[in-house]
């Protein structure tokens, strides 16, 4: 996928503009958090398994080398074959490596972000090969003239069901449909005739399993068992920080990633999918492959921002961002979005590429709170700000102005002095009504609302005249 | 560099990233070998007392119906049952391993194979359930194919109410001791498909079964 990240400023101004955006926006804004909340109140031990989740995910990037051959080890003695990719290029030119050794025509495609990162579906129909996506999300944004996903678990969260049910009339020639429940089977109905006619699968993968050389996959509509099942190739595309020791690991993170990620406490099918049918089977993929892929991961592996590596891709971190919620998912320009997206996209894409992305965060660490594997997200977006001052990609008034607050705040006189001066002036500044209009060195933060005014005091001076009076006090 | 190369490029990065010596390299193979040997014990809810009585409450809020019987030779009937009450056709695809059980009795036409796009009710065993979340465990196998399961709008399962195990590690330790190890296909199957992908409403039927009816035997 081309980043956009860029342009990040002028994407969210037009996100903001955009009123049929902010509607959906509002309208399942607090569909996730809700559930997710209930969803971890029925497992009192949700605490003590996200610990246990963090140290699997170490375990596994700790020795990222070793887990990787005993995963295909493994998955080759099943039968599977095991293939490795160092970007989005190698990643298509294997597809249609594969594609074009076993004569595939229709690809039927369940959910992977990494088949987004590739541009996979491009290359596919540049080859003659069709592409069909069957997550019901990704679907109609193939419809909708390949448009991007905004979500990385629910792709269209961006749009309502009355935009859903006016492209489903326009591209399937059928009567217009309000209910959910009725787009959905349309969907079904358009979609099945495609499963059954598949020559190849594709597949992401949640987690790749070492222990037996598996791929598990998570899904609620049942795509990823079709895909997986009916036509004769199955390839499985999948990062390789994607792998869990063993199947009680698993376990364990399939009790944190429904939870935190729709708010179920399971969802409807886990599949895990270990090599090629069997002699006497009558179904299933005859020929298996996973493709293991660096894009940017390895270069992760042992570094200040390996943690990212623990992500498991539940979405909850921007679920829970406010500024995701404001925005949505296409103003951050690339595949992933919102806090986990903020500091994926620069790793991957480069830091001058996406150099506002870091920026956009409050650093309420409510992702942070939230993330099932523990990652401090708001740290490693603070990381990435110092980078862009020490790589000199900020401008540099910016840099002084940094540079001049460190200096500043080093000197706890100077400091007290200058913050008291400063308190008063904005006081006056303020006037009677205590809120300031028009801010001149900093307008972008009074643009659309009045700054709230300090009430001429700092924290320090109060703090210092409250332990006065209580010493005071303790004489008396 | 030839795409052949990649995975020597890969590991090679990973190696010089992760800094080892070779009696480091040598100790990080040992401690990957003694993790699979040992899986290492994470926290678990704690067991329900009746773990019948859980699943079955659990399949329940899945949105899956359930039918409770004593006895083996009772399943047909209550297939029946199910078709008639859902006004259903009295055919099925069924999976081999219970290709045995007295179905024309009932007065189901089946057929054991692998499920076709036509099918239109598939009725299966399943390899054990769980408590935990209202779960069955299926396993892929030449009587036991995956489809059945999957393309026909409706599925019914057999579960034995003394294989209903606590949650997936239980699962796990009869499969590597009843089986050696994973099938090609182990599905968890919870209820109906579903889907919430517009406007995080989640209704059910999406591409696999839109019914998911369970015959608990015991």
């Amino acid at each position: 996928m081309q980043i956009q990240s860029m342009h990040f400023k002028a994407r969210v101004t037009d996100k903001l503009a955009d009123s049929v955006l902010q509607d959906n926006l509002r309208k399942t804004k607090s569909k996730f958090v809700g559930k997710r909340a209930q969803a971890i109140q029925e497992l009192p031990e949700f605490e003590a398994t996200r610990e246990a989740a963090r140290a699997i995910r170490d375990r596994v990037l700790n020795d990222l080398d070793h887990w990787l051959l005993a995963f295909e080890q493994e998955a080759s003695r099943r039968g599977a074959t095991v293939l490795w990719a160092r970007d989005g290029d190698e990643v298509c030119r294997l597809v249609l490596e594969i594609a074009a050794r076993h004569d595939c025509r229709k690809v039927v495609k369940s959910k992977s972000m990494l088949s987004e990162e590739s541009g996979l579906n491009q290359a596919l129909e540049a080859a003659g090969v069709v592409p069909v996506e069957t997550d019901l999300g990704e679907y109609i944004l193939q419809l909708n003239d390949n448009e991007a996903p905004s979500h990385i678990i629910a792709p269209v969260f961006h749009k309502s069901k009355e935009e859903v049910s006016e492209l489903f009339a326009r591209r399937h020639g059928t009567p217009r449909k309000t209910d959910i429940t009725a787009l959905a089977r349309e969907a079904r109905e358009q979609l099945r005739p495609q499963f059954l006619s598949a020559d190849m699968g594709i597949s992401g993968g949640n987690f790749l399993i070492a222990e037996t050389g598996s791929v598990a996959l998570v899904t609620n509509e049942g795509n990823g068992r079709m895909c997986t099942t009916v036509p004769r190739v199955h390839v499985a595309i999948t990062g390789v920080e994607k792998i869990v020791p063993t199947l009680e690991d698993f376990a364990t993170l399939m009790r944190l990633l429904p939870r935190s990620a729709t708010g179920q406490s399971i969802s409807n099918y886990v599949s895990l999918l270990t090599g090629t049918r069997g002699e006497q089977e009558s179904d299933g993929a005859r020929h298996m492959y996973f493709i293991l892929v660096d894009a940017g991961r390895v270069d992760l592996v042992h570094g200040e921002f390996q943690e990212m590596l623990r992500c498991i891709r539940c979405g909850a971190c921007m679920n829970h961002c406010p500024v995701y919620q404001t925005v949505g998912g296409h103003a951050y320009g690339w595949v992933y979005p919102g806090p986990m997206g903020s500091v994926l996209t620069p790793l991957f894409q480069g830091l001058e590429r996406a150099i506002d992305l870091p920026n956009a965060a409050t650093m309420c660490n409510q992702c942070g709170v939230v993330c099932p594997v523990k990652i401090p997200l708001p740290d490693l977006l603070r990381k990435l700000r110092t980078k862009q001052i020490e790589l000199k990609l900020r401008p540099w008034s910016e840099r002084m102005a940094i540079r001049l607050w460190a200096w500043v705040a080093a000197r706890p006189a100077l400091y007290a002095w200058l913050a008291a001066r400063g308190a008063r002036y904005l006081k006056w500044l303020a006037g009677e009504r205590a809120y300031i209009d028009m801010l001149g060195i900093a307008p972008g933060w009074t643009s659309t609302r009045a700054f709230p005014a300090p009430q001429g005091k700092t924290f320090r001076e109060l703090h210092a005249e409250q332990a006065k009076a209580a010493t005071r006090g303790a004489h008396h | 560099m030839s795409i052949q190369d990649s995975r020597a490029d890969m590991l090679a990065r990973m190696r010089s990233r992760l800094g080892r010596n070779a009696a480091q390299d040598a100790e990080a193979a040992e401690r990957v070998a003694a993790a699979l040997r040992a899986p290492v014990p994470a926290p678990r809810p704690p067991l329900p007392a009746d773990l019948t009585a859980c699943f079955i409450e659990r399949a329940l809020s899945m949105q899956s119906t359930v039918a409770r019987i004593s006895v083996m030779h009772e399943v047909p009937q209550a297939c029946a049952d199910y078709l008639a009450r859902t006004c259903l056709p009295p055919t099925a695809v069924v999976w081999p391993q219970i290709a045995a059980l007295d179905w024309a009795g009932a007065g189901i036409e089946v057929v054991a194979r692998a499920a076709q796009g036509e099918d239109l009710t598939g009725i299966t065993g399943s390899f054990c359930a769980l408590a935990e979340t209202g779960t069955l465990v299926l396993c892929s196998g030449p009587d036991s194919p995956a489809t059945v399961s999957l393309l026909p709008e409706t599925h019914i399962a057999i579960v034995d109410a003394s294989r209903i195990l606590a949650g997936m590690e239980e699962a796990f330790a009869l499969l590597r001791r009843e089986a050696g190890g994973v099938p090609r296909s182990l599905n968890f199957v919870s209820g109906p498909s579903r889907t919430g992908d517009i406007e995080q409403t989640i209704v059910l039927g999406a591409h696999g079964p839109s019914r998911v009816h369970l015959v608990v035997v015991g």
